[in-house]
């Protein structure tokens, strides 16, 4: 494709490449999510379950749209689509495809890795180890890949016509980023009962601001990092409500708490408030002055989360969110149902402090900096 | 989960499928002592069955059963479940249905996930044409082994990290000098050294990430192994007895059982008796006794001691927790001289200070017992091999030659005990195999009102488990289901009970690796 003399009316035009590594994002998500489920509620598995299934599926789908695409490229590519690579050992294709290619051979090399971890220290002690580690890089890496290719498509696009389509993608791209970090941080910031500790803040303050910043300028839409928020919770929500319909029985002992569903994830975190407060922030101080921005963001993202949070972790533990829509007070089989499920947790041990907050505000503008840094370069990404 | 009742907290978690062959450094056992696996014969209602459990080594990890049905019987299922002891467990989940092994019409097998650290009992259901049978067989699920990483692995899992280190750097190489560059524009010099520095610098946090992910690494595999299952520690001394003779005291120190707020469960008799202690002469294996100490208090267990020959000994403790959790505590003794009169503290109580006499032929061992019967091990031609069931039929023949009947000896025809001359194994089987019957009866009496500690001891002590019928003969001859773990030389005991007097024969083993 010729950028210069493309019609408007073929801006927005996604290639099947892009749709491939977007459709893989999202199949390693689902994976993942329905799969912790799976944990939580069923308990035993092999490798074969549908949840790895869609993981590895992912995995492949990426790796496989993306190397053939850099074959094309690199030996029946126009010229012009060869300009629009990048060279990576003689090879030549666009940056995203190669972050993809990558995050599928690092989800790969990953699986020995954990058969042998599970033998070696047991079967999914912690979501938190070296091999899923890995994985997790994997499945971040495709994701970011597909991110990659659709940024190096809206920022060719000469007519700017297909900013909103792009826009979107990114957003929710950026959505999948999003959601990843929250998996990843589930023990710190998944549980409503943790709202009210000082943890969960500093982790969310670290966590969240680098990547909505980084889509704030990066995605050419009116409210990205909004946007990108929104996706995030939908994400979130549409797991809680289909996971919840479906039976399911523990297999494995003990059982205290014979669940018959599939248990939903936590409700997510309410990101589009402080997140609208970010867009708003990113529109009146403007590019050029990101040092003064960051500080502002970070203040704000924390002010916000704090402020929403709050209150929200403390209407989730109430009687009011056990029902479908919100899919709280939802347990593993091998919880020992308690009081506890109710109470805010480790709040003797770890209360919210000024000096806490303190931490909380220079982590969230930090990370607000790094942020706008990966941001300004994604701005200008192009291959 | 920190806490755990009954070898949980200590044994945390993992898992190994034993079939992988994979190689091991440490080998530590709860019951027993460097034989984790668990052999069961005994009854599912009206099905005879020989059930082997080999332990997974790691928890949460995959066990693997197998049940022989020893009586041809028109079965249709065979069914196995674990049942975790704890009484607040809800309902199990739902049983596995175990396959028939091909090629063998009487072999079942299955794979049972021990998810938690402690005590289970696997219940294994036979469904057939006589009605449906289950027998109980307690399990203990602790982690006892560390797995090296296979070179051929290690060499795959270095290669392929080593591909995704050089594609990572070349990635942000590719990054930095051309990606931002419109569609056919050439990088300059300036972008290029650029490159170079952030590939340097990228270099730099990769390989400070790897390091960091090998000192995780580490950390897992160091509180793995710190975690690994460790008996509880004891100390035995031997004193003087007030009336003449010599007293061993055997004490157990270990803070997580002295502590006021130990997680352990009671101790609950097994045979009607709270502990069940051996000693075994170190290296010559020739002074050998089963004694049953007295509790002094919940730590402090006494025993008179028999005219043993002088030297050092290996002490093994047996103990069943009410959570059904046995296990072996280990200790050394030092004897200095043989004791001038004994008064057994315990009428159960038993020794044997000669080696075995070998015969000439090496399939049949014959020990002289104390009553002047002989006790005889049929044990065939065939040479003993690891992992494979190991022909232990003894015969009691009176010192007429005429079969002897024997009398219960704790409930039992015989028992029998095996250790390595090394120490590394130990092993205390009866005919129903490895189990410990006390442990199999908790998990038959438990209750789910059991949540107050010793209310099940309470029970399990009033029925009188030890003695057995008073004055009922049993057959002659006793066979012990068990396969030895490890190669080397053995030597095993076996203990009958006539005429009100214990009986011990002694026999040497060689057992061999492979055939």
């Amino acid at each position: 494709m010729t950028a210069a003399v493309a019609p408007a009316a073929r801006a927005a035009a996604v290639p099947w490449y892009v749709t491939a590594a977007l459709v893989a994002s999202t199949s390693a998500l689902v994976g993942v999510l329905w799969d912790i489920s799976w944990h939580r509620s069923i308990g035993r598995d092999t490798f074969w379950t549908p949840a790895h299934l869609a993981i590895y599926l992912g995995g492949v789908l990426a790796g496989v749209s993306c190397g053939w695409l850099v074959l094309k490229t690199t030996f029946a590519g126009t010229p012009d689509e060869r300009a629009a690579g990048v060279s990576f050992w003689g090879f030549r294709g666009p940056l995203g495809a190669w972050v993809c290619i990558w995050g599928a051979i690092a989800m790969i090399a990953s699986a020995p890795f954990d058969n042998w971890w599970h033998n070696a220290y047991g079967l999914d002690v912690k979501v938190l180890s070296p091999p899923h580690t890995i994985l997790a890089l994997g499945f971040t890496g495709i994701q970011l890949g597909a991110l990659l290719l659709v940024l190096s498509l809206q920022n060719r696009d000469p007519t700017n016509a297909g900013r909103r389509t792009y826009g979107v993608l990114l957003a929710y791209g950026a959505a999948i980023l999003l959601q990843n970090v929250a998996i990843m941080g589930i023990e710190q910031v998944g549980f409503a009962n943790l709202g009210h500790n000082g943890l969960y803040y500093k982790v969310a303050a670290g966590a969240f601001p680098v990547l909505l910043m980084a889509v704030a300028r990066a995605a050419r839409l009116p409210w990205p990092a909004t946007t990108a928020a929104a996706f995030y919770m939908a994400l979130s929500l549409v797991a809680i409500w289909i996971l919840q319909l479906f039976p399911a029985t523990p297999k494995l002992a003990p059982v205290f708490n014979p669940v018959t569903h599939m248990v939903a994830p936590p409700f997510p975190l309410l990101l589009v408030a402080p997140a609208a407060a970010l867009d708003l922030l990113m529109r009146r101080v403007g590019p050029g002055r990101d040092w003064q921005l960051s500080v502002a963001a970070g203040l704000a993202f924390l002010a916000v989360f704090l402020g929403v949070q709050w209150f929200f972790t403390e209407f989730l533990l109430s009687s009011h969110a056990r029902n479908f829509f919100f899919g709280v007070d939802q347990w593993d089989y091998s919880s020992r149902l308690g009081p506890w499920r109710y109470q805010f947790w480790r709040i003797q041990g770890d209360p919210v402090t000024p000096q806490g907050l303190a931490i909380a505000a220079g982590l969230a503008a930090a990370s607000a900096r790094i942020g706008l840094w990966w941001g300004n370069w994604m701005a200008r990404v192009q291959r | 989960m920190v806490g755990e009742l009954d070898g949980a907290s200590a044994a945390v978690t993992r898992g190994v499928a034993r079939v992988l062959a994979l190689a091991v450094t440490v080998l530590v056992t709860s019951a027993h002592v460097g034989s984790p696996d668990t052999y069961f014969e005994g009854a599912a209602g009206p099905y005879p069955v020989r059930v082997i459990i080999r332990n997974p080594g790691v928890v949460p990890g995959l066990a693997q059963i197998t049940v022989r049905l020893l009586a041809p019987r028109n079965v249709g299922r065979v069914l196995v479940v674990p049942v975790y002891w704890d009484p607040r467990t809800a309902a199990p989940p739902p049983a596995d249905v175990a396959e028939r092994v091909p090629g063998d019409s009487t072999l079942y097998s299955a794979a049972l996930w021990l998810m938690r650290g402690g005590s289970y009992s696997v219940q294994v259901s036979i469904e057939g044409a006589s009605g449906t049978g289950t027998a109980l067989v307690p399990v203990m699920a602790v982690a006892t082994r560390r797995l090296e990483l296979e070179k051929p692995l290690g060499v795959g899992l270095l290669g392929l990290s080593a591909f995704l280190f050089i594609g990572a750097l070349t990635i942000v190489r590719g990054a930095v000098r051309e990606s931002v560059l419109a569609p056919g524009q050439e990088p300059d010099q300036r972008r290029t050294v650029r490159a170079w520095m952030a590939t340097a610098a990228s270099a730099a946090v990769l390989a400070l990430a790897l390091i960091g992910g090998r000192a995780w690494w580490n950390a897992v595999d160091a509180a793995y192994a710190s975690g690994l299952f460790q008996p509880l520690h004891g100390t035995a001394t031997v004193g003087e007895a007030p009336g003449g003779g010599r007293v061993l005291r055997f004490t157990i120190d270990d803070t997580s059982w002295t502590n006021r707020q130990r997680q352990w469960t009671p101790l609950i008799p097994d045979h009607g008796h709270l502990m069940h202690l051996f000693l075994v002469r170190k290296e010559s294996l020739d002074g050998f006794a089963h004694l049953h100490p007295l509790p002094r208090d919940s730590t402090t267990f006494e025993a008179t001691v028999p005219p043993l020959p002088p030297g050092s000994y290996r002490l093994y403790a047996d103990i069943v927790h009410e959570s059904g959790f046995a296990q072996t505590l280990v200790a050394t003794l030092q004897i200095a001289s043989p004791a001038s009169t004994w008064h057994p503290s315990d009428g159960d109580d038993g020794w044997l200070a000669n080696g075995p006499q070998r015969s000439a032929l090496d399939h049949e061992q014959a020990a002289q017992l104390a009553d002047g019967s002989t006790l005889t091990w049929e044990r065939g031609d065939a040479p003993i091999v690891v992992d494979v069931e190991a022909p232990l039929r003894f015969v009691v023949t009176a010192p007429d030659g005429k079969p002897a009947l024997l009398e219960p000896y704790m409930g039992m025809p015989a028992h029998a005990m095996i250790a390595r001359d090394d120490g590394a194994v130990f092993v205390h089987l009866h005919p129903a195999g490895t189990i410990s019957l006390a442990a199999q009866q908790a998990f038959v009496l438990r209750q789910p009102g059991d949540t107050a500690r010793g209310e099940l001891g309470k029970r399990l002590a009033a029925m009188d488990m030890g003695s057995g019928r008073p004055g009922a003969a049993l057959p002659g001859d006793v066979s012990f289901p068990y396969a030895f773990p490890q190669p080397g030389r053995y030597r095993l005991w076996v203990q009958v009970k006539r005429h009100g007097r214990i009986l011990t024969g002694g026999f040497d083993a060689d057992v061999r690796l492979t055939r």
